[in-house]
């Protein structure tokens, strides 16, 4: 057999070698043995001296292009292998992407609070400060500087805890008014603020009434607010919180502290006004109070009333929250069963 | 109070629905709803019984016979005592819906044809307490002949439509038909026509028998009694009654009836009196002595307090002032003269009696809030007119006074321009004074300057606040348009206090807890529970119940009560916090100091068992490694430790630590005590408790940026067996005391202590960190440094280095 025909015998063998194989050792293997120096090519070469010189340069391209073809061949073949391989280890590898997770919770904030947030950082927007106030007030601040003296009527509206004659705890968050108020600088501008916090009044606890409850006071005093202002900052609330949609009406009531002072209603949500169960079948929704400081009160501070006026409103968290999520039962907010807490996740 | 629709017609035109009226008041005056009475009854009509017999088969039934205006008589068997002969009756006919969906029906009883009922007013609708005496056991009969087959519902003022208005304290004006008729007036542009009381000028006669003595006019600025003499006491007429019953009030007989009437027409108050049952001939208004005894109409005796203001005559206590009459001169079916008596009491007084004897009633609720005192005279003198009419009374006396005081109107004055300011609004003067004379006010105007005056009746006015709100309310809040206040721009936000609560709340939140929200008056017994300041305790003056009495000490009563309602309902697992305040009182202070507090309580398993983990209860380090979360968010340069403590009562007594920043305590963490654990139902729960305020104070630490180090760390572990009492925060604490300033961490990865360690002794591995953040660090450095440590440990702990 010619050199020639050996070389090209050593090409089919190698390359019918290297597709038969199995595995990637086979195919390493196989280059070592065809194409190393001791491989039988190499060898073959060795029979390069009985060929006539003129052969020679063609005889070498010759083995030249078998090496790389069985070299090709190995590589297609290793190719071929390797995407077997990952295609099994990937088949291997695959998951029920169905079974649970490994849990990662992040805890929930109480509704309650992120009812509060909501509307603190709504009025924040506007340029308000948040201050908290006392929960343990004096009657002077809680009643007296609100206008309601001693044996006011309007005191029956709120029965309270006392700790003695002067001291109580608060009934309302009204009762930062005075303070915001006398410590106020007008001169820095006007004083814009909201004072939520927990209030406390003598109740049985039932699903409508809880001796302790949240409230969020907001104040305006400036030489330039009116029943307008307080009518479109409500309106801009209540839009905020219960939609864009919402429309809210004024009704003429009494507060000892606001003059005039109104009870601000909002348009059903649930029904857009048409009438139903939560609306009572009156398309309106009863949300806050709300009305212009009365001139007693920005007297008592130290205020001209003849030049300042102010615009006062408050709100009750426990109604909101309740309203939005449809919640029957203030307790439901003091119990603290997780299950109940964990459904507000993430809602503001 | 209710407003008929049919009362209301005797003073302004009612050209709209109940619901309309009861809307339009709504929004423009008082909180209003329409009521209908009798809705969905029918067939109710007027009966005259033409005979009666007795059922043969019953000893109390009897067979009547009764002309319902149609041509034939009706049969129905009727079991009342009551029923006679020549009665106009109320007749359900066959087909009748009563109340409560009851039904009349034909049939026969014991036998007997009965084709339809004979009725009492409690079966048509009205409250059997207000029912008149006589008939509350049985059948009404109509006072007079009636129209048979007529709409018995009608004539009982039972078909009447109402505006029931809610009144505010403020508007007690509305308290009376004649209010309530100038309000809803203002509302539709019609004034009242309200006509004067008349007396029969003839009657009237100066006479001097009896006297009236007030003793401090102050507190009674009104007191006026009128004598009637000879009168006939006996039933009212039944418009009278009808209008009393649907006023939730009970007909007693013609005096009593005038003047709860007149209360209702005029929102004042008149009491009567049997003139021939007083001790004296005087009246004296009085503060009773303390101790005094007065029995009420239904016999019920009370022991009064000086502070109650008392009508007697004599030794006698006629009654309460303003607030309950007594049995002593009680007017009953034998008064022959009668004492009328109108008054103005002072408001505080009336509801602090009222309130002390448990006694408010229609009266004291309108002293309470205010009467009319321009009326007060007129009242006295429409009921002597109303016992006259029906009473036949003979002599008249004049107006006998105890005290009276001028009825002086209120002026307001006020600025167009300033009302228009405040209301944000632009509403010429004409406008504004159109409305003042819609609300019945007079007014003048000068320029800018608006000057009304402000009839007595709506002694809820005085500045021009209120002259503002009564324009505006009338003109109509719809009318409004909502604006922004437009004054310097402010920039709002939360105190920094705040924020650091909130992002110490956040870091807990992120770390799985959630958040609850407790009450903060709890029981003796839980404010001491966690006293860990012993703080003296502060005490509500008069707490509703055992439960809430004191002002919390510590969130963690709360917290535990929490883990207990959650577990006993199966929510095992609960990772809680709360962010709330605690009220902490000095010695000798009366007011305490509320600390922002944040606490939280872990229970129950931190992992579960699943497919491919295995449960974990929950441990000291896992609750420790939430508060350290914590801590580093506090953004404070103090060096954290945690002391172990076996001081904290309601704590395991080893697994219980205070937390300290540089020393000062600012919190504690620990496993519940057993025992406490199962008095309060819970499983295995950590809690810990830390002071915002002092943490807050500690928020000092200035970040000065430093780029991340270039140069490689080296390591070593280090292992030591020790005795087992050292802490090992106190070899940590060494370690880096001598560890040289490359040292940055020093972590522990492995404790022993069994059988294979020296009795008495534990096992330590730490894994040590160096790091030259300018260079890299030779290994002769670190050596050096390993060994000045491993040097300190063996001389100050002898430790044994493995």
């Amino acid at each position: 057999m010619s050199l020639n025909d050996k070389l090209k015998d050593l090409r089919k063998n190698g390359i019918n070698e290297a597709k038969r194989a199995e595995r990637l050792q086979e195919l390493n293997d196989l280059r070592v043995n065809l194409l190393g120096k001791k491989g039988p090519i190499t060898k073959a070469l060795r029979g390069m001296k009985d060929v006539p010189a003129e052969e020679r340069p063609e005889i070498g391209t010759l083995a030249n292009n078998v090496k790389k073809d069985i070299q090709l061949a190995i590589e297609e073949k290793m190719d071929e292998l390797n995407q077997q391989m990952i295609a099994k280890k990937l088949e291997d590898e695959k998951i029920d992407v169905t079974l649970p997770a490994q849990s990662r919770t992040i805890g929930t904030r109480h509704i309650l609070k992120q009812t509060i947030e909501d509307i603190e950082e709504f009025f924040i927007g506007l340029g308000y400060r948040v201050d908290a106030g006392h929960e343990v007030e004096e009657d002077h601040y809680n009643f007296e500087r609100l206008n309601i003296p001693k044996d006011h009527p309007a005191r029956d509206m709120q029965d309270t805890f006392y700790l003695t004659d002067e001291l109580l705890m608060r009934t309302q968050t009204s009762a930062q008014e005075g303070r915001d108020m006398e410590s106020h600088d007008f001169s820095k501008g006007p004083l814009k603020v909201v004072s939520p916090g927990v209030v406390y009044r003598r109740d049985d606890d039932d699903a409508t009434h809880s001796h302790q409850f949240h409230q969020i006071e907001g104040l305006v005093v400036d030489k330039n607010v009116s029943m307008a202002d307080l009518k479109g900052t409500l309106e801009a609330l209540c839009r905020h919180v219960f939609g864009p949609n919402r429309e809210i009406r004024f009704r003429p009531s009494y507060f000892p502290f606001t003059e005039p002072s109104v009870e601000v209603d909002i348009s059903c949500f649930n029904c857009n006004g048409e009438g139903c169960r939560i609306c009572k079948y009156t398309g309106w929704i009863e949300v806050l109070g709300a009305g212009l400081t009365h001139p007693n009160v920005l007297e008592m501070s130290g205020i001209d009333s003849t030049v300042y006026s102010g615009i006062a409103f408050g709100l009750g968290p426990e109604r909101f929250a309740m309203l939005k999520y449809g919640i029957t039962d203030i307790r439901d907010f003091y119990l603290n069963d997780v299950r109940f807490l964990e459904q507000f996740k993430g809602v503001n | 109070m209710k407003i008929s629709l049919n009362w209301l017609k005797e003073y302004i035109p009612v050209t709209h629905t109940v619901e309309e009226i009861a809307n339009k008041v709504s929004l423009t005056g008082i909180e209003s709803s329409p009521v209908t009475l009798g809705q969905g009854l029918d067939k109710l009509v007027v009966g005259h019984i033409t005979s009666i017999k007795s059922h043969p088969d019953s000893d109390h039934l009897n067979i009547c016979t009764v002309d319902v205006g149609e041509d034939e008589d009706i049969q129905i068997v009727c079991g009342a005592p009551n029923v006679a002969d020549g009665q106009y009756v109320i007749v359900a006919r066959h087909g009748a819906h009563l109340p409560e969906g009851k039904r009349i029906k034909h049939g026969k009883i014991r036998g007997i044809e009965s084709n339809g009922m004979i009725c009492g007013l409690d079966e048509i609708g009205v409250p059997e307490k207000y029912v008149p005496e006589a008939f509350q056991n049985g059948i009404y009969v109509f006072p007079e002949a009636e129209k048979t087959g007529s709409n018995a519902l009608e004539l009982l003022g039972l078909t009447d439509e109402m505006v029931d208005l809610d009144i505010t304290p403020n508007r007690a004006d509305t308290l009376g038909m004649h209010g309530a008729a100038w309000e809803i007036g203002a509302t539709y542009d019609e004034k009242p026509d309200i006509k004067k009381a008349e007396l029969d000028d003839s009657k009237v006669k100066e006479l001097s028998d009896i006297t009236a003595e007030v003793k401090d006019d102050k507190l009674v600025p009104d007191f006026l009694l009128r004598e009637l003499k000879d009168i006939t006491v006996g039933e009212s007429p039944l418009w009278m009654q009808r209008r009393l019953w649907n006023q939730n009030i009970q007909p007693v007989n013609n005096v009593i009836d005038a003047t709860n009437y007149v209360m209702i027409e005029y929102g004042q108050p008149i009491q009567a009196y049997d003139l021939d049952k007083l001790q004296e001939n005087k009246l004296v208004v009085r503060n009773a002595k303390s101790g005094e005894k007065f029995t009420l109409e239904d016999d019920t005796e009370k022991s009064l307090s000086h502070n109650d203001l008392v009508v007697a005559s004599g030794a006698q206590i006629l009654g309460i002032a303003g607030v309950a009459g007594g049995i002593e001169a009680r007017v009953t079916a034998d008064t022959k003269n009668v004492l009328l008596e109108s008054a103005v009491f002072d408001g505080a007084s009336v509801r602090k009696s009222a309130q002390r004897h448990d006694l408010r009633g229609d009266a004291s609720n309108r002293y309470e809030k205010g009467v009319d005192n321009g009326s007060v005279s007129e009242a006295l003198e429409r009921a002597v007119q109303l016992v006259d009419q029906t009473g036949s009374v003979s002599v008249i006396s004049q107006e006998i006074v105890g005290s009276r005081t001028e009825a002086k109107p209120t002026v307001i004055t006020g600025s167009i321009k300033h009302i228009n300011h405040l209301m944000g609004l632009d509403l010429s003067s004409y406008k504004i004074m159109k409305i003042i004379d819609q609300l019945g006010f007079e007014a003048k105007l000068d320029g800018d300057a608006v000057t009304v005056t402000i009839p007595t009746r709506r002694w809820d006015m005085a500045i021009e606040a209120d002259l503002i709100e009564e324009v505006i309310r009338i003109y109509g809040y719809d009318n409004l348009k909502g604006t922004l206040p437009s004054g310097m721009e402010t920039s709002g936000g939360y105190s920094p206090k705040r924020e650091f609560s909130n992002k110490l709340s956040n870091s807990l939140l992120s770390q799985g807890l959630d958040e609850v929200i407790n009450f903060a008056l709890l029981s003796k017994n839980e404010v001491k529970d966690f006293n860990i300041k012993e703080t003296n305790l502060t005490k509500l003056l008069h707490p509703m119940t055992e439960d809430h009495e004191y002002l919390r000490t510590s969130l963690i009563p709360g917290l535990v009560n929490n883990v207990a309602y959650n577990q006993a309902r199966n929510n095992n697992d609960v990772a809680i916090f709360e962010q709330a305040r605690i009220f902490d009182r000095q010695q000798g202070e009366d007011r305490p100091a509320e600390v922002e507090y944040i606490s939280g309580a872990v229970s129950g398993n931190i992992a579960n068992d699943s497919w491919n983990t295995t449960k974990k209860a929950v441990d000291f380090y896992d609750v420790k490694g939430i508060v350290e979360e914590l801590l580093s968010f506090t953004n404070a340069k103090s060096h954290f430790e945690y002391v172990a403590t076996d001081e904290i009562t309601n704590l395991h007594p080893g697994q219980s630590a205070f937390i300290t920043a540089d020393g000062q305590r600012v919190g504690y963490i620990g496993k519940l005590h057993p025992s406490y654990q199962s008095e309060h139902n819970v499983d295995d729960t950590f809690v810990f408790e830390l002071n915002i305020d002092e943490l807050f104070e500690l928020n000092k630490r200035k970040v000065q940026s430093q780029s991340a180090p270039k140069y490689p760390s080296v390591s070593r572990d280090l292992a030591i067996l020790v005795d087992k009492d050292v802490e090992s925060g106190q070899i940590v604490n060494d370690i880096f005391t001598n560890g040289g300033k490359y040292l940055i961490d020093a972590n522990i990865f492995d404790l022993y202590q069994g059988s294979h360690v020296k009795p008495g002794h534990k096992s330590l591995g730490y894994h040590l960190v160096f790091q030259n953040p300018n260079d890299t660090l030779t290994d002769e450095t670190v050596e050096q440094a390993f060994d000045v440590i491993k040097e300190s440990l063996v001389q100050k702990f002898n430790v044994e280095i493995r």
